[in-house]
């Protein structure tokens, strides 16, 4: 009923982190009006979302919803999207924020067309991080196909180098600029909504489970990168050592969730991407065998539980409840052998498979590096919201462990947040 | 799963546990990290997984005639890999202590060892067995002459065998009819749950299975197979073999006296005295390093069952060699005493072996032996 359709003066709301649940805060704040600021500290959008071959239970590209996604921030002058930057430093109250944020250099202006010309030139060759090192790019790279910002990257590696002089001679767009420096900048925002999303757990950390140590020890979101058509092997299922087509793999669940010496908490998604992972390979593999060894399987809500159901009645899959807490490698076949108790007949498993997969779990990005404001954490470094304060809010997984869906709608919801941050001040 | 089972949860059971050491029995969430974690745990029906649930569904049957809770080492592998801090380990050395209580008759003396409310009583008990016997035979004489210090003067030779002999043979009675139970509660147990396939028990069998282990047990093999707790490994093979040390001198000179009518003290030169005075070292710096490492492990959970044995193993050795340092450094009246204190802890050791937890050393090697006839992989 209020006549003041604007937004207040100090009405902007930064969202820091580019991935599903910041994409989701920012539209949803930006398309009712409110000035946004997306920050976000990788040259690209989409986050760990982008990662991802498929969304379960629905098995559907997540391309497809970033796309819509990325369209939508395209189409809205309200939103400012800064990549390759981090917050440096929030000062201030709720309704009124102070932010520093450094843009780091791209290299690359605006003039790309992705031609990839650059490419073509560069000689130098570094470990994809977005791959997880399974193969190497070019120093000079578009992060993936449907990239947003569609601009490339120039690696700080190349940086000074004869490479560095190669790919600007071979660009014909001028959109190579050397001389980009960092800058600070400085905005005043009335809310802030943390998206800072998280990092697969370090899974050579959990030394009892060979990972690291053995190549056909992968983890989960290497599968994912391995399914995915514009992943290293081109979305063929293979293993790493030698390339070979799997016939027996075993997923490693909680492999360092739920455990008091790695990451106290469930993970929450490990399960279900376990169980949609068991699709992938049964689908590209007829014959081969998939056991899956569980604590418990969590697969929460009728849908979740449904997908389960289905996946059990495949008789190439085989469940487990029994956690591997042994994994060893036979040196001439690069086989690997997972050792666990069958808790339900009460026998030791020793199940010698091709490939195993460990479902790590989620760790917090705040976990490891701490946000420069004045924000509470759990003791597993999730963002604790304290809606009494107001003003900072988390959403997604830098607030707990979550999947897609409940992402989006704990981003939504803090969207309206930062809103009514802004409105009640 | 065809089989039905009932269950008959037994609270007091779970509490008894609980306040024996395995107070984190209930953090348990199954996963069996322990059973592979284990490196003495067998393929078929691994422990300490099941024995968890076991406790913590106060399935005291499944329990107390479990043989697999005297196969665990205590090397505390589990304890440390477990995720839930549910503390295996510990757990089932709460389970074994129930165990010897349930086994060893008086029931009332089992629970007197493993509360230090009746400390004072199980000091007492000793204290008052020496003097009343030593002044109505006048064994005991509280003032010893003569220019040579030997205890024997003061505490007669002739009272010390006197209580100890038939000490040693209420032992051996008690943990007979202990074993008797034992054996067949195990066997049945294996049965049960499947550990074997050997349908009728046949001793000569288990014996000729006893003496395959034998040299698994001296060697302390499979205590070096744990890894967290490699160092305790050392520490109890000092003791053992001090005690092993101890037991062949005290035989020796029983001999000398019996048979060969020497009366002490014995010359230093003596070699069963070298052996004597090696093992006496090897007691106390055994039952230091024990308490050492208990002290260090602060993961770990050390009960007062845990001290009192401790406590009993350092206070033998130490109160052993100042006897002897006194007896020769001629301080009479400290001799004396610490002679008197040394029988009482002797006592103790003995008296109450089959209620403590030195009981280990014959339901361990029982298990073991029956664990060796079993078959079991």
């Amino acid at each position: 009923m209020t006549e003041d359709k604007a937004a207040p003066a100090n009405g902007s709301i930064l969202v820091v982190g580019g991935g599903i649940s910041g994409l989701t805060t920012a539209l949803e704040a930006a398309e009712v009006g409110y000035e946004v600021f997306l920050v976000e500290k990788n040259p690209y959008l989409g986050g760990r979302v982008a990662q991802l071959n498929q969304y379960f239970p629905k098995l559907c590209p997540p391309s497809c919803g970033l796309e819509i996604n990325f369209r939508r921030i395209k189409d809205n002058p309200k939103i400012t999207v800064f990549t390759q930057t981090e917050v440096e430093k929030v000062d201030g109250t709720p309704g009124s924020y102070d932010v520093t944020i450094k843009l780091n250099p791209r290299y690359i202006n605006e003039n790309c067309t992705c031609c990839g010309d650059c490419t073509e030139a560069c000689e130098t060759e570094i470990p994809s991080d977005f791959n997880f090192g399974m193969n190497k790019i070019k120093g000079a790279y578009l992060p993936f196909e449907m990239a947003f910002p569609a601009r490339y990257v120039i690696s700080p590696q190349i940086i000074g180098t004869d490479d560095a002089k190669r790919c600007k001679e071979a660009c014909k767009y001028d959109a190579i600029d050397f001389d980009m420096e960092a800058k600070t900048m400085n905005r005043k925002v009335g809310a802030i909504v943390w998206a800072t999303g998280w990092e697969p757990y370090d899974a050579t950390k959990i030394d009892n489970l060979g990972f690291g140590q053995y190549p056909n020890v992968i983890t989960n979101m290497m599968m994912e990168r391995l399914a995915s058509a514009n992943g290293p092997t081109k979305g063929k299922i293979t293993r790493p050592s030698d390339n070979k087509e799997p016939e027996s793999i075993a997923f490693v669940q909680c492999a360092g969730s739920r455990d008091e010496n790695y990451l106290p908490y469930c993970s929450y998604i490990c399960c279900m991407a376990s169980l949609k992972q068991t699709t992938y390979i049964r689908e590209q593999y007829p014959d081969a065998k998939v056991y899956i060894f569980y604590i418990d399987v969590r697969t929460p809500g009728q849908r979740y539980e449904k997908f389960y159901q289905k996946i059990k009645e495949d008789e190439n899959v085989f469940l487990i409840k029994g956690k591997v807490a042994e994994v060893s490698e036979d040196p001439e076949t690069g086989n690997i052998t997972v050792v666990a108790e069958n808790a339900v007949t009460g026998e030791k498993i020793k199940e010698t498979v091709e490939m195993a997969v460990l479902a790590t779990g989620m760790q917090p990005t705040s976990a490891t590096a701490k946000l420069p404001a004045d924000l509470k954490y759990n003791e597993d470094g999730f963002i604790i919201n304290d809606f009494e304060k107001g003003g900072m809010f988390a959403a997604g997984c830098a607030n707990k462990p979550s999947d897609v869906v409940s992402s989006n709608q704990n981003a939504t919801g803090m969207a309206l947040k930062a809103i009514q941050t802004l409105v009640r001040k | 799963m065809t089989d039905k089972y009932l269950i008959e949860p037994d609270v007091n059971f779970v509490r008894e546990i609980v306040g024996l050491g395995g107070d984190t029995l209930k953090k348990c969430f199954q996963c069996a990290t322990c059973s592979v974690v284990c490196p003495i745990s067998p393929d078929t029906k691994p422990f300490p997984r099941k024995e968890m649930i076991a406790a913590s569904w106060g399935l005291k049957d499944r329990l107390v005639g479990n043989l697999d809770i005297w196969l665990c080492h205590h090397c505390g592998d589990c304890t440390t890999n477990c995720p839930r801090g549910a503390k295996p380990g510990e757990v089932l050395g709460a389970v074994r202590s129930y165990a010897i209580a349930t086994y060893a008759v008086p029931k009332t003396l089992g629970k007197w060892v493993n509360s230090p409310k009746f400390l004072p009583i199980l000091l007492l008990i000793p204290t008052a067995i020496f003097i009343v016997l030593g002044l109505i035979t006048g064994l005991l004489d509280f003032t010893p002459g003569g220019e040579e210090i030997a205890q024997t003067k003061f505490f007669s030779t002739w009272l010390v065998d006197m209580i100890f002999i038939p000490l040693a043979v209420w032992v051996v009675a008690i943990f007979a009819m202990g074993l008797k139970n034992f054996i067949n509660d195990i066997h049945e147990n294996a049965l049960l749950e499947g550990k074997t396939d050997k349908k009728e028990l046949d001793f000569v069998g288990l014996i000729k299975a006893l003496i395959r282990v034998i040299p698994t047990i001296l060697k302390h093999d499979k205590f070096s197979e744990c890894t967290e707790n490699k160092d305790r490994a050392t520490a109890h093979l000092l003791v053992f073999y001090s005690f092993i040390g101890l037991f062949i001198v005290t035989n020796i000179f029983f001999i000398h006296l019996y048979i060969l009518q020497w009366h002490g003290p014995y010359s230093q030169l003596h070699p069963a005295k070298w052996l004597a005075n090696i093992s006496g070292v090897a007691l106390i710096i055994g039952g230091a390093l024990m308490i050492w490492n208990r002290l260090s492990k602060t993961d770990q959970t050390t009960a007062y069952k845990d001290w009192y044995l401790l406590g009993l193993v350092l206070g033998l050795g130490l109160t052993g060699m100042l006897t002897e340092i006194t007896r020769m450094a001629g301080l009479a009246g400290i001799t004396y005493w610490t002679y008197f204190i040394h029988l009482v802890f002797v006592f103790n050791l003995f008296a109450f072996l089959p209620f403590s937890k030195l009981a280990h050393l014959v339901y361990r090697t029982v298990a073991m032996a029956y664990n060796e006839y079993s078959g079991r992989q």
